[in-house]
């Protein structure tokens, strides 16, 4: 049970980080109380787990094969990683973090799924792009909605409101389907007594703790990170980075909110002009991305070369 | 929830309010005809009451507006913008009450070479108020079509400087030197005010509408 702590850990600092890509800037904004935005969160995470997170628990415990030793290595490096980035305020991906983990581990012991691998690392490459695709199909639409249909500014306030509620319901069980499996997914099959649908339920409360308790100062700060949004164009990227969370999840690959949400802003800047995007944190984000799981990685090759030479 | 009930509240008082300041330039474009037509102070005072009553009232209904949307309607952004909008078309009535303030305690003459452009510099800013409340009646029906209505208010306050200047340039040309000139100079500018105010008002509704363009 002691390595299932560390995937807990992990599932904490997951909800406490994530929950800010669905609902951070309706909240920073406003738009949407903090209390309420938790609340719906929460709930959504947790079903999102219990009913779609088998898919990706299934996916990363097939990437390696795994002892209680390695566990133990997988999240505390993952989590090591994680504290880290945050330190550097680099933005986290904890999916990169250990995925990059299991990688190390699965490189070390040379028992490692290149294919699956291969499959995850293309979902994080094409999440983006995806995220980004779907971001100026929604604008677009959207804007021809506001631009075409007779409506007061009134109204419009409503549709936005009724619309961030919407998706960021669905964003945060796209979240807690996706994610699920960065939290508990290694432990499938290792822990005796514990079925997937449990570690799926552990993962998604774990989440849905984070958002509860830690969850508010990243909301008030991701607000107009990359570029300042509106409602509108709040609605766009969490809308899109929603629908490109969910279609991983349903893969079964888990891919960073982080990610999504960048990929849909910038297709919105791409329809606005680039002049608004702020390419600093664009180049952190990058870094982020990059550093992330090579740090894991090393990390947990490393911790996994040193303990098994202290033992024999 | 808010936006389903308040949300119709707040639209009846615009309406309500934009309704007053109608009323207002009415009664006000009246007393100036009624003031021109027969310079008669005690006749007249009655008339200007009226004006002063009608911007009071446009006052009260801003207030009211106010305290529903500070009890926590509408977006953050939404409020801010609904709210400087509501205080820059405060300030039509207000200059129309100041006019009227101005002939009253200045004892204000107008000669009667001077009648006729003064009533077509005040039906120029009447028209121009129509203007202004037609866009800001817009946004809370149809908010991308109220630029066509700010349009409006930019060519009839173009219209209106032009009387103006031409106004002031007879003053300062037919009359004899006199301390009446100045005054009269000031009452034209002070009307040409209104309609000043009312591109103020449109300035701000181009921005609402420029900031939900998507």
């Amino acid at each position: 049970m002691l390595p299932l702590t560390g995937g807990l850990y992990l599932g904490w600092a997951l909800g406490a980080n994530d929950a800010a890509n669905v609902f951070g800037t309706a909240v920073a904004s406003r738009i949407i109380t903090f209390r309420k935005a938790c609340i719906l969160c929460s709930v959504s995470i947790i079903l999102g787990a219990m009913l779609q997170g088998g898919a990706g628990i299934h996916t990363l415990s097939g990437l390696t094969e795994q002892t209680t030793m390695t566990l133990l290595i997988i999240s505390i490096s993952a989590a090591f990683t994680v504290t880290l980035m945050t330190t550097m305020s680099l933005p986290i991906s904890t999916s990169q973090a250990v995925v990059g983990a299991i990688a190390g581990i699965g490189l070390a012991t040379n028992t490692m799924n290149w294919s699956g691998l291969t499959k995850i690392i293309t979902c994080w490459v094409v999440t983006p792009v995806g995220a980004m695709f779907f971001s100026c199909i929604i604008y677009r639409l959207l804007a021809a909605l506001i631009k075409y249909v007779p409506m007061s500014i009134l109204t419009r306030d409503k549709i936005l409101w009724s619309g961030l509620l919407i998706v960021g319901t669905y964003g945060s069980y796209a979240l807690g389907a996706n994610n699920v499996a960065n939290a508990t997914g290694i432990f499938s099959g290792q822990l005796a007594g514990i079925s997937d649908s449990q570690l799926a339920l552990f993962g998604g409360v774990a989440i849905a703790v984070g958002v509860l308790t830690y969850s508010k100062r990243v909301m008030m700060a991701v607000g107009s990170g990359i570029m300042p949004l509106d409602a509108f164009t709040a609605f766009t990227a969490v809308a899109s980075m929603a629908v490109t969370v969910h279609i991983f999840a349903v893969i079964g690959v888990p891919v960073s909110t982080s990610q999504a949400i960048v990929g849909s802003i910038i297709g919105i800047g791409m329809i606005r002009g680039t002049h608004a995007i702020k390419f600093g944190v664009l180049r952190n984000i990058a870094m982020g991305w990059f550093l992330t799981p090579v740090i894991s990685l090393i990390l947990s090759a490393a911790s996994y070369a040193v303990l098994v030479n202290a033992k024999f | 929830m808010f936006f389903v009930n308040k949300q119709k509240k707040i639209e009846t008082q615009i309406a309500q309010y934009n309704r007053q300041v109608a009323n207002c330039m009415d009664v006000f474009r009246q007393a100036l005809q009624q003031y021109c037509d027969n310079f008669d102070r005690e006749a007249i005072k009655a008339s200007f009451e009226k004006v002063h009553k009608a911007e009071s009232l446009a006052d009260d209904i801003r207030q009211d507006i106010e305290v529903v949307m500070y009890s926590k309607a509408l977006f953050p952004e939404s409020r801010g913008d609904i709210l400087n909008l509501l205080e820059t078309m405060d300030k039509v009535p207000n200059q129309a009450e100041a006019v009227v303030h101005m002939i009253w305690n200045q004892y204000i003459s107008i000669p009667k070479e001077f009648h006729s452009e003064i009533i077509q510099l005040v039906d120029i800013c009447c028209r121009c108020i129509d203007a202004m409340l037609e866009a800001a009646g817009k946004l809370f029906t149809n908010f991308t079509n109220a630029t066509v209505a700010v349009g409006k208010i930019d060519e009839l306050e173009s219209e209106a400087d032009r009387i103006e200047a031409s106004l002031i340039e007879k003053i300062f040309s037919t009359q004899p030197d006199s301390i009446d000139k100045l005054l009269l100079r000031d009452l034209v500018k002070n009307i040409a005010g209104i309609s000043d105010r009312a591109e103020n008002a449109g300035d701000r509704i181009r921005i609402i509408i420029a900031k939900r363009s998507v």
